[in-house]
C-alpha cells in the first residue's frame, strides 16, 4: 500500500449517507475523531461513501477509501492497510453495526469493546445491569409473540410503548392506549419473532432528559445534561431541548450523575456514551415541592456511541468532546487530559436546540409529532435566557409566527383541560381564536371567546377552507384517538404544509411558544454574539 | 491577478438546517472556503445557525456566529464586525437569500460590504425565469418554450407553435396535482382547462415536455479573467423528468458522443461567461436521445450538490477555488491541491467511472407518495467509484444500507408482470430494481427503454449484471466445489473473478451459489482474487498525487505514492 510514515494507523468508519436517524452529526464526529488521532501521533484513515461531506473531503485524513460501510469492504481496505485497529463510535449506527463482525474478524475495536457495545444494546442483558445496579426503569419486557404482549401489557398497565427490538430512530415505535391497538400493532405493523422480539414497556408520562458521558473506565464526564421540551413519546430527535435543564431539582440531577456514572464503570465505556432518561410527572420540577427525594429518574435507553447531541453539547460546554473521548480510546485517561470525573459546571448560557423538517417535499407524510423520528435537521439558538434562546430557536427552525395574530386550535378531548390555560394566554396577548365547535363550546365555557369554524366533512367554509384561505398564523392541533376526527385532522395538517403556517401537535411545543413570543413582545434586544462571547461574557 | 489586499476581513453565510435539498454539501463548501481564504490571510466571520456542522467549529473560522440566519441578526453581525466582504455562494439557497435580503434592505451599503465572487446581478439573472430566458435568446443557447396562460384563450394560443408534446402543470396547487402531458391541442384544451380550475392563482404553466430526454449536467469555473473551465460532466441514469438530486447520477457522461459532449461542453463555457459568474456554476441540459438537439435547463449559480458530487468524483475542491477567485485569485494562479503540481485551470480526466444513487426516507414514511418526479425527495446520497459501470453501481447499492446488497431483494420478484411494467414507467426508488427484474424474466432491452426512456446503455449494463447473476446460480455448484478442489485451472474460477470485477460482493455470490460470506471469500482469495486500490488524483496519473484518496476494484495492480 501506501508508502510508510511510521507512524502507527487507525481506520475511522463513517456513517454513510444522510437518512432520517443518522445525519451530520456523525459526520462532524468522525472528522473530529480524524484531528484527534493526528494530533495524537497516528495515521488517520477514513472510509466512508458520502460524497457531500467533510470527512470525504480529500484533505481530511491520511488516506480516504471512497467504499460502501459493509463487512466485506471494510475488511478488503483493513488487510491492504493492516492498521492497529478500528473506531466505531463515531458513524452512529451504521460504524457501530460493524464492531461485531470485526472484532470477529480479528480487527481490534478502539474504545468500548465489542462486548460492552453488545451488553448495551441487547435488551435482556442490558435490564439485567440495571437490576444489578439497582438503576430504574420503565416497567415492561421484550416478548416473541402477540399473547405476551398482551399479558404484559395488562401487567404493567396501558398506556404502553411498543417497538421492534435494535431499531435506528425509532422506527415503528407506537403509544398504545388500549389492548385493540396491541392487536392491530402487532398484526400489522411489526412482524414477531423469537428472532424479532418486540419491547412493550409502560409509558411514563414525564419529562425526558438525555446525556452524553465520556469515560475511561475510571471517570466518567458528564459535559452537560439536557431536558427536552416537550414530554416523554415524541422521538429525542424530534424534541426541541435546552441545556442546561430547567425544571430539574439537585436530586434528579444528582440520580442522573450517580447512574451515569456506575453504568458507565459496569459496561466498561472507553470514549462516548449517550443515555436517555424519563423523569416521572411533575416530580422534576424544580420549584416543586417534592422535597429532596422528589420522583426518579429512569433509564429509557443507552447508546454505546457518540449522538446526535455531540456537537451541540461540544458547542455550548466548550468541551471537545469527541478529541477528549478519541484521546482516552488511544490511551489517555481523562484526568492526564486535565478532566474530572462528573457534571461539569453549566455554562453561562442557554442553549435551545430545534428540530427542523422536511414536510413540504414529502407529500402524504403526517407532521404529527410522535415516537417515530420525522425531522431531517436541527438548529440551535443560543441566549442569555430561556425565553429568548426559545425565540431564537423557534425562528431558526422556521416557526416564525408574529406576536399577535390568528390561531386555529383543534384540541382533542382528553387534552381540552391542559390546553386551555395556552389558549387562553394566546387570547391574552392578542391572537384571535378559531376553534371547532367542541373546541370553541368548551373555550367559552371557560371564558375565552372562539369563533366557530366548521368541520370538513359539513359546510363551506369549514377548517379546510380557513387554513387555505391564509387568515391563519399558526395550528395547534393534537392527536385525537378517534379514527374519523383524526383523518380530518390530517388533511388539516398537510393545509398547513400547503401554505407554510405552522402546526403545532403537542401542547408543551406551543408552550415554548408562548415564552418565546413574550421574550419578542419585550422588546429588548436579543443577544448576537460569537460563541466564545457566549462562553466567556466576562472577556466580552 | 494577485489577491485584492483591500480584503481583509470576509463574512461567510452558511445554509442553516439540514432539509431536503439542502444537506451537508454545504458544510463540505463552506468549511473549505473557510480554509481556502485563512490560506490566503483572510479573517474569516461565519454565521450558521447548525451547529452540527464543521463550518462552525472554532478551527475553521475566526469569529463562529451560531444566530438565525435572517437579516435581523446577519446585519447586526455586520455591524459588529465590519466585514470587507460577504461570500454568500456557498450557504446554498439560503445563503444566497439571505445576501439578496441584505443587499435589498440596504445593508450591504451602509456597511460598505462588497458581495465577494459572482455579482449579485448574475445571480438574480440566473435565477429570474424571464430575464435568464431572454439572456440565453441572446446568446443563441435554446431554452425550452414555454408559456404561463390564464385563461382558455392564452390556453389555445399556446398550442399553436407546433411544439408537442406539452407538459401542463398548474400554479399553485395543493401537493403540485392536476397537470399532465398534451400531445394535441384537445389534451391541450382538456388538461389545461382542468388546471386553471385546480390552480388556485388560476394559473397553468405550459412547456415543452422533455420527458425521456437525456439529461447532462456540467460543472464549470470561470475566473474574473474570464478564464473558465469545466470540472466535469454527469450524466442522469433517470432521463428528464426525474429531479436530478433523486436520480442516479453517473460521472463521466457515459452515452454521449463527442461531439454531443463537446456542443454541451461549449453550450455551458458560453452560459457561465454570459453570466459573468465568478466561481463556480452547474449547468443543466436536456439532450435529445436521437438527435443534436438539446436545451439549457436550468443554472445553479452557485455550489450545490452537484458541485460537491463533481469535486469528489474528480479531486477537484470546487469550493476551494470558489472562495479564491473570491478574493481576486485567477484559476492560473491557484495551485490544484490534490497534485500541489498542476494549477487550477486544468481540466481534471478520469480514468474511473462514478455512480451516485440517492437515498430516499421511505424506509421511515411508509405511506408517503415513493414517486420520484420534479420535488426531491432524498434526504441525502452514496457515491462509489470503480472500473466500469457496473461494480460502481453495485458499490454504491450496498453503501445505502437499505438491506439490498446487489440487484435483488427489495421485493420486486413477488409483483405480477403488469405491476413491474408499472414499476419501470413511473420512477419511484425502486426502479433500478423492478429493470433487474424485468431482465431476470427475461424482458429485452427494447421494452425496458420504452417504458422507461432509460438510456440502452446503461440498461445494456443492467442486463449485464442479471447475466452474471444468473451465471453464478447456474454454475453455483462447480463454484462452491472449488472449495475442495482448489483448482486454479478450473473454468469457474473465472466466474468468481468477472462476477467480483463487476462488483458482486460475496455475501451475494454466497447467496447465488449456496455459500456463506464468508466461504465465498476464504474460496476467492484462496485464488488470489483480492480488492486492488487505484486512486483519485485528477489527472489519471499523469502528475503524482499528495493528497491520496483510493477505491477498490479487482484489476490487476494497486497504485501506490511515491
Amino acid at each position: 500500500m501506501a508508502a510508510s510514515s511510521g507512524k502507527k494507523k487507525i481506520v475511522v468508519i463513517g456513517s454513510g449517507p444522510i437518512r432520517i436517524g443518522q445525519g451530520i452529526e456523525f459526520d462532524y464526529c468522525s472528522v473530529h475523531c480524524v484531528w484527534a488521532l493526528r494530533e495524537a501521533g497516528y495515521e488517520a484513515l477514513i472510509i466512508n461513501n458520502n460524497p457531500e461531506t467533510v470527512s470525504t473531503d480529500f484533505d481530511t485524513s491520511d488516506r480516504l477509501y471512497f467504499e460502501p460501510l459493509t463487512t466485506e469492504d471494510v475488511l478488503n481496505v483493513i488487510e491492504a492497510e493492516q492498521p492497529e485497529g478500528v473506531i466505531v463510535q463515531f458513524g452512529g449506527q451504521t460504524a457501530i453495526n460493524l464492531a461485531r463482525p470485526l472484532h470477529d474478524a480479528g480487527i481490534r475495536i478502539f474504545g468500548s469493546s465489542c462486548e460492552s457495545i453488545d451488553l448495551a444494546e441487547d435488551r435482556d442483558r442490558f435490564e439485567r445491569v440495571l437490576r444489578d445496579l439497582g438503576i430504574p426503569k420503565p416497567a415492561g419486557r421484550a416478548v416473541t409473540s402477540l399473547r405476551a404482549a398482551e399479558e404484559v401489557a395488562e401487567e404493567i398497565g396501558y398506556p404502553v410503548l411498543v417497538r421492534p427490538s435494535y431499531v435506528l430512530g425509532g422506527r415503528a415505535m407506537e403509544i398504545i392506549f388500549a389492548p385493540d391497538e396491541l392487536r392491530s400493532y402487532m398484526q400489522y405493523v411489526v412482524e414477531v419473532s423469537p428472532k424479532a422480539p418486540i419491547l412493550v414497556d409502560k409509558y411514563v408520562l414525564g419529562r425526558e432528559v438525555e446525556v452524553d458521558v465520556i469515560s475511561d473506565g475510571e471517570d466518567c464526564l458528564l459535559p452537560g445534561i439536557m431536558e427536552h421540551i416537550e414530554r416523554a413519546g415524541v422521538h429525542s430527535g424530534d424534541s426541541m431541548a435546552v441545556y442546561p435543564p430547567q425544571t430539574l431539582n439537585r436530586d434528579i440531577i444528582d440520580q442522573i450523575v450517580d447512574t451515569a456514572t456506575a453504568l458507565a464503570r459496569r459496561l466498561e465505556v472507553r470514549g462516548l456514551m449517550n443515555i436517555q432518561y424519563v423523569v416521572e410527572g411533575n416530580a422534576g420540577e424544580k420549584h416543586g415541592s417534592q422535597g429532596l427525594h422528589g420522583g426518579s429518574a429512569q433509564v429509557i435507553e443507552v447508546n454505546p456511541r457518540a449522538s446526535r447531541t455531540v456537537p451541540y453539547l461540544s458547542k455550548i460546554t466548550g468541551i471537545p468532546m469527541v478529541k477528549v473521548a478519541t484521546h482516552v480510546m488511544v490511551g489517555r485517561t481523562l484526568k492526564e487530559q486535565g478532566y474530572k470525573g462528573g457534571l461539569h459546571p453549566s455554562a453561562p448560557l442557554i442553549a435551545v436546540k430545534a428540530p427542523v423538517f422536511s414536510f413540504p417535499k414529502l407529500v402524504g407524510v403526517d407532521i404529527a409529532l410522535g415516537p417515530e423520528m420525522k425531522s431531517t435537521g436541527e438548529i440551535m439558538g443560543l441566549e442569555t435566557d430561556y425565553n429568548r434562546a426559545l425565540y431564537k430557536a423557534m425562528i431558526a427552525s422556521g416557526v416564525d409566527v408574529p406576536t399577535t395574530g390568528t390561531l386555529l386550535a383543534t384540541i382533542a378531548d382528553h387534552d381540552k383541560a391542559e390546553a386551555v390555560d395556552i389558549i387562553r394566554q394566546f387570547s391574552e396577548i392578542g391572537y384571535s381564536i378559531y376553534g371547532t365547535q367542541g373546541t370553541a363550546t368548551y373555550l367559552a365555557a371557560r371564558g375565552i371567546a372562539a369563533k366557530v369554524v366548521h368541520k370538513i366533512h359539513d359546510q363551506t367554509p369549514n377548517l379546510l377552507d380557513l387554513v387555505r384561505s391564509g387568515k391563519v398564523d399558526l395550528l395547534i392541533n393534537t392527536l385525537s384517538p378517534d379514527k374519523r376526527t383524526e383523518r380530518e385532522a390530517l388533511q388539516i395538517r398537510r393545509a398547513s404544509v400547503e401554505v407554510g403556517v405552522p402546526c403545532l401537535t403537542s401542547l408543551d411545543t406551543a408552550r415554548a411558544l408562548l415564552l418565546a413570543l413574550s421574550a419578542r413582545k419585550q422588546g429588548r434586544d436579543f443577544a448576537c454574539d460569537t460563541v466564545d462571547g457566549y462562553l466567556a461574557p466576562a472577556a466580552g | 491577478m494577485p489577491r485584492d489586499p483591500s480584503i481583509k476581513r470576509v463574512l461567510v453565510i452558511g445554509s442553516g438546517p439540514i432539509i431536503i435539498g439542502q444537506a451537508a454539501e454545504f458544510d463540505y463548501a463552506g468549511t473549505q472556503a473557510c480554509r481556502s481564504l485563512r490560506e490566503e490571510g483572510v479573517e474569516v466571520i461565519l454565521i450558521n445557525s447548525n451547529p452540527a456542522t464543521i463550518m462552525t467549529d472554532l478551527e475553521m473560522a475566526d469569529r463562529v456566529y451560531i444566530e438565525p440566519l435572517n437579516v435581523e441578526f446577519a446585519a447586526r453581525i455586520i455591524e459588529r464586525e465590519r466585514p470587507d466582504g460577504l461570500l454568500a455562494t456557498l450557504g446554498g439557497q439560503t445563503g444566497l437569500n439571505l445576501a439578496t435580503q441584505l443587499a435589498d434592505a440596504g445593508v450591504l451599503e451602509r456597511f460598505n460590504v462588497r458581495l465577494l465572487g459572482t455579482p449579485l446581478a448574475s445571480i438574480q439573472m440566473a435565477e429570474d425565469r424571464e430575464e435568464f430566458r431572454s439572456l440565453m435568446r441572446r446568446i443563441g443557447e435554446p431554452v425550452p418554450e414555454s408559456w404561463i396562460v390564464e385563461d382558455t384563450d392564452a390556453l389555445a394560443e399556446s398550442g399553436t407553435h407546433g411544439v408537442w408534446p406539452l407538459i401542463v402543470r398548474p400554479a399553485y396547487t395543493l401537493g403540485g396535482t392536476g397537470g399532465g402531458i398534451a400531445h394535441n391541442m384537445e389534451q391541450l384544451m382538456e388538461i389545461g382547462s382542468r388546471g386553471l380550475k385546480l390552480s388556485m392563482r388560476g394559473q397553468v404553466m405550459i412547456e415543452r415536455c422533455l420527458l425521456g430526454w437525456k439529461e447532462i449536467e456540467y460543472e464549470v469555473m470561470r475566473d474574473a479573467n474570464d478564464t473558465c473551465i469545466t470540472v466535469c460532466n454527469m450524466e442522469n441514469f433517470d432521463p428528464m423528468g426525474v429531479h436530478t438530486g433523486d436520480s442516479i447520477v453517473v460521472a463521466p457522461s457515459q452515452t454521449l458522443s463527442d461531439k454531443e459532449y463537446q456542443m454541451l461542453r461549449t453550450a455551458s463555457l458560453n452560459i457561465i461567461r454570459s453570466l459573468g459568474i465568478e466561481g463556480g456554476c452547474n449547468v443543466q441540459l436536456a439532450l435529445s436521445p436521437d438527435s443534436f438537439d438539446y436545451f439549457v435547463i436550468e443554472v445553479n449559480p452557485r455550489v450545490s450538490r452537484s458541485s460537491a458530487l463533481a469535486s469528489k468524483a474528480t479531486g477537484y475542491p470546487i469550493a476551494r477555488v470558489a472562495a479564491k477567485i473570491a478574493v481576486g485569485l485567477y484559476l492560473d494562479e491557484i495551485q490544484n491541491a490534490v497534485t500541489q503540481k498542476t494549477l487550477a485551470c486544468f481540466e481534471p480526466t478520469l480514468d474511473y467511472c462514478v455512480v451516485k444513487i440517492p437515498r430516499w426516507p421511505f424506509d421511515k414514511f411508509t405511506l408517503a407518495d415513493r414517486r420520484i418526479t420534479t420535488q426531491m425527495k432524498a434526504t441525502g446520497e452514496v457515491m462509489a467509484i470503480d472500473r466500469s459501470f457496473e461494480p460502481a453501481l453495485m458499490k454504491a447499492i450496498r453503501s445505502l444500507e437499505i438491506g439490498a446488497y446487489g440487484l435483488s431483494g427489495k421485493h420486486v420478484n413477488a409483483l405480477s408482470d403488469v405491476q413491474l411494467e408499472e414499476r419501470i414507467s413511473v420512477a419511484t426508488d425502486e426502479r433500478l430494481f423492478a429493470i433487474a427484474e424485468a431482465f431476470r424474466r427475461g424482458m429485452m432491452v427494447e421494452e425496458v427503454q420504452a417504458l422507461s426512456a432509460i438510456d440502452p446503455w446503461f440498461l445494456h449494463r443492467v442486463r449485464n449484471l442479471v447475466a452474471m447473476e444468473t451465471r453464478l446460480r447456474v454454475h453455483g455448484r462447480a463454484i462452491a466445489a472449488l472449495a475442495d478442489t482448489l483448482d486454479p485451472t478450473a473454468a469457474e474460477v473465472a466466474i468468481l473473478r468477472e462476477a467480483k470485477r463487476m462488483g458482486f460482493a460475496d455475501k451475494q455470490i454466497g447467496e447465488c451459489i449456496g455459500l456463506a460470506e464468508s466461504l465465498v471469500r476464504d474460496l476467492r482469495r484462496a485464488f488470489g482474487i483480492v480488492a486492488t486500490f487505484k486512486m483519485v488524483d485528477t489527472c489519471a496519473a499523469e502528475f503524482e498525487a499528495a493528497t491520496p484518496y483510493y477505491y477498490s476494484c479487482y484489476d490487476e495492480e494497486t497504485e501506490t505514492i511515491a
